[in-house]
């Protein structure tokens, strides 16, 4: 496992695409940390409708509240790339190449996704940290008191921001992995996971409200968010990690169980 | 090392109700370079991928190695292989490649090197791959193939798709990955490609053996008939003359003579001959036996339908 893990490091950890990886950290801190702070509201109440509100980016974890908002479209992104990376593992034939050297297919599939999920840690890290950074820049022009987030209740805030962001990443990576595995067609595993993570979801919970408290896609959202008012915090984690169960189990079954032909 | 390097018994696949590889037995001494011959469809990259552990058989058993093909974990070590195409990261460089598939596989990177030279390809180990060419791509498979030095390389047609330089190349890289008791498999449905460098043949058709056995076997005693051409063309109806008289049937064909060896040695044969136009005081400028081809020797078995 920790071979794979490691080919998998060497593989991203390439110069260009720890450069191109920090840009991307960077445009989403510097996207999320403006459109969140100057959007931010006088007053109200925090909710997936009413936002972010000034009250709440003067507590311990308006810091890192950019970030933490913004995610939500971070967890769809990461979505994308495992099915297209995964699913071209297959189509590509690395999947086959690489099991001709190790042939434990579900050491070889976990170890792929842990290690891009190592490499997901570390560009959410970057993130939310240029997010805090230019959060800390920008708070003077909006009137924002930063003091609390420099205290060890800032710090906690920046972690469990930190910790709810990356738990629906892992969700939305093993999702798109399961997708990957299924259908071995980046296209076609990309096809579907568009229809269903984004017209269908979306579509059907506007006019199903239960629809946000039981779809896959919804409740990482609500995971991300830390908890929002249709699906709390507890609810959303316990959730996810049964439909997380489900969907990997699903996809260590194919994996095993499928002969290798692409 | 075990004397035997792969064996496999009523090896069987299955799709839905096609049959691929039907009932395969198959016996592969070690430190043979054995060609593994037959038609597309005939189920040659089937019978690899189960060899390889990547498609289970539906039935049948075996070892490779001396370790059974159910638990491939236990021999893939020792196995080196490029089936179907040779896959890699493109964004990555050859080298690179390499290294990551050194990684997974528990290889000593320090290796990569010699192996790129190996190949061929040591000025171009830090060119991206996606920039290679097809017969490049071929050989950067070869490369990870024998990676760990593996004691048995399985070969999916590596010529596959490559121009008659690459693979007169390719012929020879192969021909050069034996001897250390190395034992390679290599498939081909061109037979003229495996016939030059193989001391083993495996003949498959539909899935089944038709033939597995040294080569020379194969082709010894197929020498039909002789070629036989005098110095002056004017000798050739004297020569036709006094080989009819010796008893040889002779038939005239183009620019020769075409002597029938009716099962007998050909080498004996070439010396009556040689003998008979010596004492009539013609000479020979060429006397050569007309050698049954592997392809014509392949087509006759599958005719046959036999499982030797």
């Amino acid at each position: 496992m920790t071979r794979i893990v490691q080919a998998e490091l060497m593989r991203f950890g390439r110069r260009r695409t720890v450069l191109l990886a920090g840009l991307g950290a960077l445009g989403y801190a510097l996207l999320a940390t403006f459109t969140v702070i100057n959007g931010a509201k006088a007053t109200g109440v925090a909710s997936r409708q009413s936002g972010t509100t000034l009250a709440m980016l003067s507590g311990h974890g308006g810091g890192t509240q950019a970030f933490a908002v913004g995610a939500s479209f971070v967890g769809f992104f990461i979505f994308v790339i495992f099915i297209a990376l995964m699913a071209t593992e297959f189509s590509g034939g690395t999947f086959r190449a690489l099991l001709l050297r190790d042939p434990h297919r579900r050491r070889l599939i976990v170890g792929k996704l842990l290690g891009l999920l190592l490499v997901a840690a570390a560009v959410v890290a970057t993130a939310e940290v240029l997010s805090f950074g230019l959060s800390l820049l920008v708070a003077p022009s909006k009137h924002i008191a930063t003091s609390a987030w420099m205290s060890w209740g800032g710090l906690g805030a920046g972690l469990h921001d930190y910790a709810t962001v990356f738990g629906g990443i892992v969700g939305w990576a093993i999702f798109g992995t399961t997708l990957g595995v299924i259908f071995r067609s980046a296209p076609i595993a990309l096809g579907v996971g568009f229809a269903w993570a984004g017209p269908f979801e979306n579509i059907v919970s506007r006019s199903w409200g239960t629809g946000y408290r039981i779809f896959p896609g919804q409740v990482l959202d609500s995971l991300i968010r830390g908890g929002t008012i249709e699906l709390g915090m507890a609810r959303a984690v316990f959730t996810a990690m049964i439909y997380a169960a489900v969907a990997g189990a699903v996809a260590l079954t194919l994996v095993s169980r499928r002969d290798v032909t692409a | 090392m075990t004397e035997t390097a792969l064996s496999v018994h009523g090896l069987t696949k299955r799709y839905g109700g096609r049959t691929v590889v039907d009932g395969l037995d198959l016996t592969l001494p070690s430190g043979v370079v054995a060609g593994f011959i037959g038609p597309n469809g005939a189920g040659k990259t089937t019978t690899m991928a189960m060899l390889l552990g990547l498609v289970r058989p539906s039935a049948g058993s075996g070892t490779v190695l001396g370790g059974s093909i159910d638990a491939p974990a236990a021999y893939l070590s020792r196995v080196g292989a490029l089936v179907e195409s040779p896959a890699f990261y493109p964004a990555l460089s050859g080298a690179d490649n390499l290294h990551l598939f050194a990684i997974v596989g528990g290889h000593d990177p320090a290796q990569i090197p010699e192996l790129l030279d190996r190949v061929g390809l040591a000025l171009r180990g830090d060119d991206k791959y996606r920039s290679y060419s097809l017969g490049m791509k071929q050989r950067l498979g070869i490369a990870a193939a024998l990676l760990g030095d593996p004691e048995l390389l399985i070969l999916d047609e590596p010529a596959n798709g490559l121009d008659p330089q690459g693979v007169r190349e390719m012929r020879t890289l192969v021909g050069s990955l034996a001897g250390s008791g190395r034992t390679v498999l290599v498939s081909s449905h061109d037979l003229s490609e495996l016939e030059q460098v193989c001391d083993w043949l495996v003949l498959i058709e539909a899935g089944r053996s038709v033939y597995q056995g040294p080569t020379r076997d194969l082709l010894s005693g197929t020498a039909g008939s002789l070629a036989v051409v005098p110095e002056k063309s004017k000798d050739r109806r004297l020569l036709r003359s006094v080989l009819s008289q010796h008893g040889h049937r002779v038939e005239p064909q183009e620019n020769r003579l075409v002597v029938d060896i009716d099962g007998a040695d050909p080498l004996s044969v070439a010396a009556r001959v040689n003998r008979a136009a010596f004492e009539a005081g013609i000479v020979l400028a060429e006397l050569t036996p007309l050698r049954t081809s592997l392809e014509d020797r392949y087509l006759a078995l599958v005719n046959e339908g036999g499982d030797r």
